[in-house]
């Protein structure tokens, strides 16, 4: 085997530090870097911003009196989602979402929102709800009729005492390929998360308060 | 004894009667073919939904292959053609409307299944694209090594020449020592 010169040597050297360097550059640049997966989920007031939730940041509303809130969520999760936000109405005893046991609410579910979303898109569109009508006997309260988004919704399971503490809840749900079906929360890879929301009022009939 | 057994046979016969009545409602043609209908728009949706899962995994290997953004959005939009006439076609369902629901469900089943076609044409293209891009990044791997070391080679032969020159130019003076002060 003919001995390199020493000009040679060099040359082999740098040709293979210069192969590892070169290779390592185009394997980060093909392989897609791993991020963590989620969805943030939020809810703003009237003005898009986390402020004046109630009309004259009054928590009583009473029937006929319009909330606006603007409804988000957005996708990090890396792939097209197809997800589903649960909007409950539930009480001051009703259970509310378990962090811990992924369970959700089981205050009944007023309206559901459907959408698919590219990854990193944000879904945000307004959310009008109206008590239509308030029954109220021997000071229990209930909201049996509701309007949400120009949608009237009954209720007949939610009543409260004075009317005080009803809460709106708002789940995400996602759809799971593996069970073809939707589950609260997400999961990512062993792991499974669940982001909720709610925001406490108190039902008036006009002249209660 | 005998009031007894006639009480005993009225009561048989009007368990029959409570029989008879929904069996023979239940073959009457009109609550047949209501039943039907219903079930066939069930069944709709049910195959609509089926479809619109197909439709969604097939979007999802697109973009997984590396989809462009722009055409993948195209297909979430016809995506949420398809949710929206689904949750159209069980709103008619349940107002009744079994031909309007059934008629929602195909639509949307046609929108899933453009989709699942046309996600396929762009999973190939991406696959092939990113394919091509990984053959290209790493083929030139050699090829930048190479100009690398020669480049360093002959950068440090110019070096070494121009080291040499330096050195070659070099010319003694001395150093004038400033003169005692006597």
């Amino acid at each position: 085997m003919p001995k390199l010169s020493e000009a040679g040597k060099r040359a082999v050297t740098i040709f293979i530090s210069a192969m590892v360097i070169f290779s390592t550059l185009a394997y980060v640049s093909v392989t897609p870097r791993p991020r963590e997966q989620f969805f943030q989920i939020y809810v703003l007031g009237e003005t898009g911003k986390a402020e004046r939730y109630y009309p004259n940041n009054n928590p009583n509303i009473p029937s006929g009196k319009a909330v606006k809130w603007y409804l988000g969520t957005t996708n990090f999760m890396g792939s097209v989602q197809y997800v589903v936000i649960k909007v409950k109405l539930g009480n001051s005893t009703i259970k509310a979402p378990d962090d811990i046991n992924y369970t959700p609410s089981p205050a009944p579910v007023l309206l559901q929102f459907k959408r698919v979303l590219m990854n990193n898109e944000t879904w945000e569109f307004p959310f009008i709800w109206t008590i239509q009508k308030i029954d109220a006997h021997d000071n229990v309260i209930s909201p049996t009729m509701l309007e949400i988004n120009g949608v009237a919704v009954r209720n007949s399971q939610v009543r409260a005492s004075k009317g005080y503490n009803f809460r709106v809840v708002f789940e995400l749900w996602t759809f799971d390929p593996e069970s073809v079906g939707f589950v609260f929360g997400w999961r990512t890879g062993a792991e499974r998360r669940v982001a909720w929301l709610q925001i406490w009022f108190n039902a008036t009939s006009p002249g209660t308060r | 004894m005998q009031d007894r057994s006639i009480r005993l046979w009225a009561m048989l016969a009007a368990v029959m009667l409570a029989l008879m009545v929904p069996t023979f409602s239940c073959t009457r043609p009109r609550v047949v073919f209501s039943f039907s209908t219903l079930s066939g728009s069930s069944q709709a949706i049910d195959r609509a939904n089926v479809e619109f899962a197909r439709a969604l995994a097939a979007a999802r290997e697109a973009e997984a292959a590396g989809a462009d953004e722009d055409q993948l959005l195209v297909l979430i939009e016809k995506l949420n053609l398809a949710v929206w006439m689904i949750d159209r076609a069980e709103s008619l369902l349940l107002q009744g409307d079994t031909a309007a629901a059934a008629a929602q469900a195909d639509r949307s089943i046609e929108v899933s299944k453009g989709v699942v076609l046309e996600a396929v044409r762009l999973r190939d293209e991406a696959s092939l694209r990113t394919y091509y891009g990984k053959v290209f990044a790493f083929g030139m791997v050699p090829v930048a090594s190479l100009l690398v070391t020669v480049g360093t080679h002959y950068g440090w032969k110019w070096w070494r020449r121009r080291e040499i020159d330096r050195t070659m130019r070099m010319e003694i003076k001395g150093v004038r020592e400033p003169m005692e002060e006597t």
